[in-house]
């Protein structure tokens, strides 16, 4: 019961922190961020800052954001995952956004709002794959 | 001591995602944050009722058997019935929290929510969705409202500061409908910058400039009232395809 505690939303210190920042893993020369809570200006902020310092000191060839735990995506969401996309651009690194939801998509197409600035995979798997074949 | 959020939570994680499971315990409210030991039965209930409809929501198949399993970690040690006159401040809090929520009933209910931090359009999307699902319209289209609410609570967070949302749930031989109504007693738009945001040339600070363009996109109909230095109404409605 602990275990499970501490792996879910409730009131322990670990949780609380992941509020202020995501953790950025690596996996050979790409970055992992699963999404797990809302975007707001500041984390979103942070999140780009950090994962740019990362690509740079990790020499990382690509960035990959699973937001397959994230139920709605607005304009606004769309506008950072664009905005990391860009500045990974800048660094010379690819971002892919893996794990969009079918109903995600359906909503973004009708809204008329464009992922232009990152790639898309179906999955983490297919991500790495692609960036693999980068090399 | 073990509160309501850290016994439901051990429950549900791993099963519906954090961010869900989070909303989940906004909409508890004080509830959430009541240790189990003191919820009495009429909270406890409250509380099973919220699950419920989340979990159908979210969990879809194994919705009866985690709810089974909730009801299981909140009945552990939820006080007796008479115990219910005795409770302490949590229970006190409890009240409070409920107090908003309490009016999930039949169909036809207007609900609104007070937006006025970020935290707030969180908890007018999930609002909006169970909405949607509840009066019967598709899962995509149960997306489209969550997505519609959060554009139009985020320009109240944004640009206004703080104002309402409003669902209203409707029937009729058509077939079900959500109504939305966000209100902002804001600045307004000006016409020149409501003429860009229609045109789609429109670039906000912080946004990408195109929510509304993309709320009138998705919804089946869109009205919206705005004078500058008095504020913004935006109406829109969902309707379900029967």
């Amino acid at each position: 019961m602990k275990r499970s505690t501490a792996a879910s939303t409730g009131s322990d210190g670990r949780s609380r922190a992941s509020d202020q920042s995501l953790a950025i893993i690596q996996i050979r020369n790409c970055l992992l961020v699963s999404i797990q809570t809302e975007l707001h200006d500041r984390l979103a902020l942070d999140l780009q800052e950090a994962l740019m310092e990362r690509v740079r000191t990790a020499g990382a060839r690509g960035v990959i954001l699973d937001v397959s735990a994230v139920e709605v995506i607005d304009s606004y969401i769309t506008r950072i995952l664009n905005d990391i996309g860009k500045s990974v651009r800048f660094m010379g690194a690819e971002c892919y956004i893996v794990g969009i939801r079918p109903a995600v998509a359906m909503t973004l197409i009708e809204m008329g709002v464009e992922l232009d600035s990152v790639h898309t995979a179906l999955n983490l798997d297919l991500a790495l794959e692609r960036l693999e074949l980068l090399q | 001591m073990r509160t309501v959020e850290d016994a439901v939570g051990s429950v549900l994680s791993g099963a519906i995602s954090a961010i869900t499971q989070r909303s989940i315990f906004n909409r508890l409210g004080g509830l959430a944050r009541t240790p189990v030991g003191q919820l009495g039965p009429v909270e406890r209930q409250t509380v099973l009722k919220e699950l419920e409809g989340s979990l159908r929501l979210f969990a879809r198949g194994s919705s009866a058997e985690l709810l089974a399993a909730c009801d299981r970690v909140l009945s552990e040690s939820t006080a007796p019935a008479a115990g219910g006159s005795q409770r302490g401040g949590g229970g006190t809090v409890g009240t409070a929290g409920i107090a908003g929520t309490g009016v999930i009933a039949a169909k036809g209910i207007n609900k609104t929510f007070a937006v006025e931090q970020e935290k707030d359009i969180a908890t007018a999307r999930l609002e909006a969705w169970s909405e949607a699902v509840r009066i019967g319209l598709s899962k995509f289209t149960a997306v489209k409202v969550a997505t519609a609410v959060s554009e139009l609570a985020r320009n109240i967070v944004f640009y206004a500061g703080k104002g309402t949302v409003e669902l209203r749930a409707h029937e009729d031989e058509r077939g079900p409908s959500l109504h939305i109504v966000a209100t902002d007693r804001g600045p307004g738009i000006e016409p020149r910058k409501l003429e860009e945001i229609w045109g789609g040339t429109y670039k906000s600070q912080r946004g990408m400039g195109k929510g509304l363009l993309a709320v009138k996109k998705l919804v089946t109909d869109f009205h919206m009232d705005t004078v500058p230095g008095k504020g913004t109404t935006v109406t829109c409605v969902f309707r379900g395809e029967r």
